[in-house]
């Protein structure tokens, strides 16, 4: 009997405005607690919330870029709990008019993601527990958040990973989030439910809340699903409730003790107004949309002529792609460009967040330089390699590397001469390779290499060392 | 009709806790309360009638997205004594 | 008759200084607040500080602003920086704002002297200011009958003369109500003429703050210092026509509505009151326009239904937590958040609160909080039709005068039915102003209502000030307390 997974996400992604959702005061990772705070984002009586006009642009280019319908009309709700980091016991959120709808993203395989909706809301302050005591920091509080909400269109973990990321790469295109999952800014909750292959009707869902790792993610739905797969084979029912990550011990656990469903008493909210786009307004911020990464990864490969899975890494980090651009701007060296990007440059960076971050000592143009010159042949790729190393090491351009001389390359009639040189002096090589031994060639060719100091063409004075020989 | 189990369910969602004694007398003021609110139960609704959304026609008021200086921390701790390591502090649990 | 046109004129020629002023304000309030139990504090340094701040401006000869150096007083739900701000419950004891709300910034920067808070229902919830912490303020005319509610400490100061003029809140009749049973002027007005900032709010689309004084002058003065457009208030727009330079225009060719349903339930000698003014309006060449807003008849379980699902939502931050009383024996948080609001707040507010969260609550939404919404928008509606019939309606403020001390209802809708003729203004945003018409066979101040169009105080302050102007022997009685000048 075959069991299906079903998954949707929701999830969550703090825009990177310069302040709040409602106030003025800055969004700023970090921070002493409770120093980017006002009468507005810690709720004391009688002040009152304003949106922040950028947040609305933020989401709606979100919503453009996963193709979703924006609303002309709209409107903000409160959402009615009670919970330490939340002072006002509202969130000011949206219920039933969100921003955008009806959105998708297209996954490696074809399939699509159906994005049912992406709304606008605040986020709550922090709660440290430590000494058997509640230490609140409402630094947190306020800051302005998107949430996606995912049809439960995903059947593999494999197709779950690859949404995620291919959202998080796309919010990070688009400039509206630095989507860093370890520092928060990006958090998913996952709902999880399986059924027999075939069946039509959903499963019970569990919601496995607040994952901020890609691999957690992994990891716990592998066992959910396995969890609730042997619940229902012995008979039992899947119990809908909500459940957290252990990543110490690998499973999910429920989370006992927590109230019974909330009712949240959804209402308009009434200290703000009705927001009204108009369609030339949305077309105008569609406009400004920079290329999007599945846009780039064709243009890369179409265009440039990249394989795929270069020009799918080169996208994957946001920096990276803009340095290859930038390195490419005056020349069409698509290829080359990207080998030494993905060859050694990649190598000093080892880590993906190193490869984030894209602290290239060498700028863009010096690669560039570097790369005209191998492309004119001015110097073989032997020696481009070399000196690409020691611009890393130094962060000098080609010109204080290379002197003019370097930069001569040897003409055919004076390699000619030295491999002839190396056949005068390489007798004993010689006669070994004739008789038989291959590997006596290398002592031949490495003489030839010595006395151009590495700037032969390699293959040009195999050939004529070949005919040398073959003549002796 | 609004019964004593209603008045408890409506409390612990407000966060209300209501003494045993309190409990009737509030069941009985709910009880007339939502007899009163009831009257609108008669009102036939227009079906034309939009849902009522705003009050006056204010619409898109935005802030802009500069950042303006937050309040010092000492003024957002100060009804709280200046709080506890810059945070505001809740006891778990405290008795006399 | 404008008595901070008066003042106003007395301190730039110099017959009182600013100080002097203020002292016999405070010396008065020393005597009398016991009495009339209006101030929950006197803020006597500032007061004075303010005032001496305006006596240098004076001997440097510099003009005086409109506002400049009259002592008044502010409803303890505004927000005053560095001075407790309670709303009259236990649960804000010992709360001190750290802003001022907006309309306190602007009167501030007039220097106007603030002499203290006064009392209230307890978050604005309640028609005697009985509901306050603090015991209720007394009515002027007669301290064995209630000021009303809520801004019965500004009416109760203002009446007794114990202040100028005053700022309360109106979210279902609470400046009106006060002021008519106080014999005052009592304006409302038009939701976002005047910034909600820094009130502490009890139901976020109905409050609005508006003065209350001793003459239609006074009130419009007021007015149109206060209603400025205010960034922080989303919801705000400021005033659309000022009010003070019409106020003498004739109102001849004006038409007044009376409205069917505002006289049902009515006491007669209101009722006869009503009538009178009636005849003094047509004699100033007014056209009465007679008609019916069926609608009306809902006004009041929308009114409730609506402002009390706003309030549970907008009480819910009081926990203890950040600021305010917080109990001091408790399990855990939860516990602690219950415990300090069932301790903190007094029994009106719980129930409004209960109200309000089943209104909202899951399987009762759309019979009540939705539909409610519905008959808002058909009472709204009603209103806009009723003005392209007339320029302003009358109608009286409440069904009755001022009701005794310790006005325990039988149950509390009944009191809740008091505030018939006030609330409807509420719902559709309207400005309404209140102004003394006449008296009861106990003495008690009866007063009527003038509602407008949206921001057309200009108009119901005119028509106020007309009516008032051939009646004000008859319809003002000077009380011979508190400062006397």
């Amino acid at each position: 009997m075959s069991w299906e997974l079903v998954t949707g996400f929701e999830t969550h992604i703090e825009l990177s405005t310069k302040t709040k959702i409602f106030c003025n005061c800055a969004t700023e990772f970090g921070g002493e607690p409770n120093t980017h705070c006002c009468p507005v984002c810690i709720g004391l009586p009688g002040a009152l919330p304003k949106l922040n006009k950028n947040v609305v642009i933020y989401a709606i280019k979100a919503g453009l870029a996963t193709n979703c319908k924006i609303r002309n009309i709209s409107k903000m709700d409160r959402k009615n709990y009670v919970y330490p980091d939340l002072p006002k016991a509202y969130q000011i959120s949206q219920y039933d008019k969100p921003l955008c709808e009806d959105g998708y993203i297209t996954l490696s395989s074809g399939k699509k993601i159906h994005i049912a909706r992406i709304h606008i809301e605040e986020d709550a302050g922090k709660l440290v527990h430590q000494r058997g005591n509640t230490y609140i920091d409402y630094n947190r509080g306020g800051v302005p958040l998107i949430e996606i909400v995912s049809q439960p269109d995903i059947r593999s973990i494999e197709e779950a990973v690859e949404y995620i990321e291919k959202l998080r790469l796309i919010m990070k295109y688009i400039g509206v989030s630095d989507v860093k999952m370890q520092e928060g800014s990006l958090r998913c909750d996952v709902n999880i439910s399986v059924r027999r292959k075939g069946e039509e009707k959903f499963g019970t869902r569990t919601e496995i809340k607040n994952m901020n790792s890609i691999s957690f993610i992994a990891k716990a739905m592998e066992y959910e699903f396995n969890r609730q797969v042997e619940i229902l084979e012995s008979g039992g029912t899947i119990e809908q409730e909500t459940r957290r990550y252990n990543s110490d011990l690998n499973i999910t656990e429920s989370m006992r003790g927590k109230e019974d469903a909330d009712d949240y008493r959804y209402f308009r909210e009434p200290d703000l107004v009705t927001i009204s786009i108009t369609n030339e307004e949305i077309e105008n911020i569609r406009k400004e949309l920079p290329e999007l990464p599945h846009e780039k990864i064709r243009k890369f490969i179409e265009e440039y002529g990249l394989p795929q899975a270069d020009a799918e890494l080169l996208v994957k980090y946001k920096k990276i792609s803009e340095y290859f651009e930038e390195a490419c701007k005056d020349t069409r060296s698509y290829k080359t460009t990207a080998n030494f990007i993905l060859g050694q440059i990649f190598r000093r960076l080892p880590t993906d967040a190193e490869k984030e971050e894209a602290n290239i000592p060498v700028p863009p143009q010096y690669l560039s330089e570097l790369v005209a010159l191998t492309e004119a042949k001015k110097i073989t790729s032997n020696m481009a390699r070399n000196t690409l190393e020691k611009m890393l090491d130094t962060g000098k351009p080609v010109g204080e590397l290379l002197s003019e001389k370097d930069l001569e390359g040897i003409d055919e009639g004076t390699l000619r001469r030295i491999c002839e040189k190396a056949v005068e002096m390489n007798e004993a090589a010689v006669n070994d390779y004739l008789n038989g031994k291959k590997k006596a060639f290398g002592a031949i060719i490495g003489y030839v290499m010595r006395e151009t100091k590495g700037k032969a063409d390699a293959v040009l004075a195999e050939k004529i060392l070949q005919e040398l020989i073959s003549t002796k | 009709m609004v019964t004593r189990d209603d008045v408890l369910k409506i409390a612990k969602l407000a966060k209300l806790s209501v003494e045993d004694e309190e409990i009737d007398a509030l069941t009985k003021d709910m009880i007339e309360i939502i007899e009163f609110a009831n009257a609108i139960n008669n009102a036939v609704e227009d079906a034309e009638l939009e849902d009522f959304d705003d009050i006056n026609s204010v619409v898109n008021a935005f802030h802009e997205d500069e950042v303006v200086e937050s309040f010092d921390r000492e003024l957002i701790l100060k009804n709280r004594d200046g709080g506890e390591d810059g945070y505001f502090l809740v006891k778990n649990r405290l008795t006399r | 008759m404008s008595r901070i046109k008066y003042l106003n004129h007395l301190l730039a020629t110099k017959q009182i200084s600013c100080v002097e002023l203020t002292e016999k304000y405070l010396k008065e309030i020393e005597k009398e607040n016991k009495t009339l139990n209006a101030y929950v504090k006197v803020t006597d340094e500032a007061a004075l500080d303010t005032a001496k701040k305006v006596d240098e401006k004076i001997s440097k000869g510099e003009p005086l602003m409109p506002l400049e150096g009259i002592p008044m007083t502010l409803k303890d739900n505004i927000s005053t920086k560095d001075i407790e701000t309670t709303c009259c419950s236990k649960i804000l004891e010992g709360y001190v704002p750290i802003y001022d709300a907006t309309v306190w910034e602007i009167l501030k920067s007039q220097n106007a002297v603030l002499l203290g808070k006064t009392n209230m229902d307890e978050f604005a919830m309640g028609s005697s200011c009985e509901t306050s912490y603090f015991g209720g303020a007394l009515n002027p005319h007669d301290t064995s009958h209630v000021a009303g509610g809520s801004s019965g400490g500004v009416a109760s100061a203002v009446g007794g003369n114990i202040a100028v003029y005053g700022l309360g809140s109106d979210t279902g009749g609470s400046i009106r109500q006060p002021a008519s049973f106080c014999g005052l002027v009592g304006l409302k007005p038009t939701y976002g003429a005047v910034s909600r900032y820094g009130l502490i709010a009890y139901a976020s689309s109905f409050d609005q703050i508006g003065p209350i004084a001793s003459s239609v002058e006074d009130a419009a003065i007021v007015y149109d210092a206060i209603s400025l457009y205010d960034e922080k208030d989303a919801t705000s727009c400021g005033s659309r026509y000022k009010a003070y330079d019409v106020l003498a225009n004739s109102i001849k060719g004006m038409k007044i509505g009376i409205v069917k349903e505002y006289f049902e339930g009515i006491r007669d000698d209101i009722k006869a009151s009503i009538e009178e003014a009636a005849k003094v309006y047509e004699e100033l060449g007014a056209e009465m326009v007679y008609f019916n807003i069926p609608e009306l008849k809902y006004a009041l379980p929308v009114y409730y239904i609506l402002a009390c699902a706003e309030a549970s939502s907008n009480l819910g931050r009081y926990d203890g937590i950040r600021y305010g009383y917080r109990t001091s024996n408790y399990r855990d948080i939860n516990d602690m958040i219950c415990k300090t609001r069932s301790e903190g707040f007094g029994r009106e507010v719980k129930r409004r609160i209960m109200l309000g969260t089943y209104v909202l609550s899951a399987g009762y939404y759309d019979a009540y909080y939705k539909k409610a919404q519905k008959l808002r928008g058909a009472i709204l509606k009603a209103f806009k039709n009723a003005f392209r019939k007339c320029d302003v309606i009358l109608a009286p403020t409440v069904p009755t005068t001022a009701f005794e001390l310790n006005f325990t209802a039988k149950d509390p809708v009944e009191t809740y039915l008091t505030d018939i003729c006030t609330v409807p203004v509420n719902i559709a945003g309207l400005p309404a102003v209140s102004i003394p018409c006449g008296f009861d066979s106990e003495g008690l101040p009866i007063g009527m209502q003038l509602i407008g169009d949206s921001f057309r105080e200009d108009k119901i302050l005119n028509a106020a000030y007309q009516y008032e102007q051939c009646t004000a022997d008859r319809i003002y009685k000077k009380l011979e307390i508190g400062v006397r000048l």
